[in-house]
């Protein structure tokens, strides 16, 4: 348990800190930057009890809104995000995840690829719909949900690849 | 009561969610209003401190494109120079004039900058210490930035022109035909200016420059050419696209304006709608 503990405090301060000082510096073809801090939630040992890691992922999306100046719309998406995790288990590992006592990044890549594109698709559209925040701008919006969550998903595998093949031996 | 608590505790997941999610969306909304001060921002004392930290960093990658650009500067500067130089009388200087100038001029570096979103803002490294107040202009070598918006002791916020919520004066160069100056939301390289008479003189590849009614920025600073100019409502007035000469996705070195003058023309300006 308290291995757990300190396992998820150092993911929350790493991927916090390469979010702000690596990935959001990246300004592919000018505007992709990654986003990897959702990893965090999405690693997050799963449980019966909802609230810690909802309080957990607002506190972790507020801390990015102040550097980027985008008011709650990360703290929306990750709450969201945190809301909606057991479903997208549910989907992925069958009706029967909680009782398996499974933990994510042990489980095999293809469906950890499919969790993920879920809760990216979650997370995004929900992020990006609030910080354009115009109904007249919807294809713009599109546009950067797919083009920056396509990003994330390839940045992400290739993180949970590094990580994974390090959890087995 | 019994029924109460019962409804609490088999929904407190969703009541958590719907808590937590109004707090995230009022400070989105705040942050998308532009008269509101917001709770959310980047100048606080801790993150200020790390995003310029992150700033030193990448500043080493690019030290030959800031010396560069510093270069062409000063020499464009020169060339001014010069010009003034030549029509001055005997061996006067230009320095002796500073009081009459209505302007002070502080030089920043931007150690945070958007483009993507619909209401972008930049982050500079100066402050209230520095004598940065709201609604000072920002420019940089090739053109207007934005305007100031809130600052602590040591860092700024700039409302950046790619935000929906501005709106600034500005003007065709060689004629006194006026318009106001706004961002669309899509190209970090297209403005747009609006409210041109349907009789004034346009051209591809005219100059578009700040204008004499602003109160941020002195008149005749560069901003963009004249990319298309469309008539709209009913052909009565102009609808022009401005290709800006600045370019917003990569700004470091850049120079907020002081008016001294901007209280006092306010003033005045307000006069005729008190009475």
């Amino acid at each position: 348990m308290n291995k757990d503990l300190l396992t998820n405090i150092v993911r929350f301060i790493s991927l916090l800190f390469f979010q702000i000082f690596l990935f959001d510096q990246i300004n592919f073809l000018g505007f992709i930057n990654p986003m990897v801090y959702l990893l965090f939630i999405i690693l997050y040992p799963i449980e019966n009890k909802r609230w810690d890691i909802m309080l957990i992922s607002f506190l972790l999306g507020i801390i990015l809104d102040t550097f980027q100046d985008t008011g709650g719309a990360h703290a929306a998406a990750c709450v969201t995000l945190a809301f909606t995790r057991p479903i997208w288990l549910r989907l992925v590992y069958g009706e029967s995840y909680k009782m398996k006592n499974i933990k994510v990044l042990k489980t095999s890549m293809d469906r950890l690829l499919l969790l993920l594109l879920f809760c990216i698709i979650v997370h995004h559209v929900i992020f990006f719909s609030l910080v354009i925040f115009n109904g007249s701008q919807i294809l713009y919006t599109l546009k950067l949900t797919l083009s920056i969550g396509a990003a994330t998903l390839v940045v992400n595998c290739i993180i949970l690849a590094l990580f994974k093949s390090r959890v087995k031996s | 009561m019994q029924q109460i608590f019962n409804f609490l505790i088999k929904y407190r997941n969703l009541l958590l969610y719907l808590f937590l999610m109004v707090i995230a969306v009022t400070f989105t909304i705040q942050s998308h209003d532009y008269h509101r001060s917001t709770t959310i921002h980047s100048t606080g004392k801790i993150t200020g401190g790390i995003l310029s930290t992150r700033n030193g960093v990448y500043d080493y990658f690019d030290l030959i494109n800031h010396n560069k650009k510093l270069s062409e500067e000063n020499a464009s500067l020169r060339m001014r120079l010069l010009e003034i130089g030549d029509t001055l009388l005997g061996k006067e200087t230009t320095l002796t004039f500073t009081d009459s100038i209505p302007y002070n001029i502080f030089p920043a570096r931007v150690i945070k900058n958007d483009f993507y979103k619909s209401d972008n803002y930049i982050t500079i490294d100066i402050g209230a210490n520095q004598g940065i107040q709201p609604d000072m202009g920002v420019i940089s070598t090739s053109g207007i930035v934005g305007v100031t918006d809130r600052s602590n002791e040591k860092f700024s916020r700039v409302i950046s022109i790619l935000n929906s919520q501005i709106s600034l004066n500005a003007q065709i160069k060689g004629t006194s035909t006026i318009g106001s100056l706004k961002w669309d939301g899509y190209d970090p390289y297209v403005m747009s200016l609006e409210d041109v008479p349907r009789l004034a003189q346009v051209k591809k590849g005219d100059t578009i420059i700040t204008g004499k009614q602003s109160t941020l920025f002195p008149s005749d600073i560069l901003i963009g050419e004249v990319q298309d100019a469309q008539l709209v409502e009913n052909g009565s007035r102009y609808k022009i696209t401005v290709r800006l000469f600045n370019d917003m996705t990569d700004l470091d070195h850049i120079y907020v304006i002081k008016n001294r003058d901007q209280k006092a023309i306010q003033e005045i300006d307000t006069l005729g709608t008190n009475e």
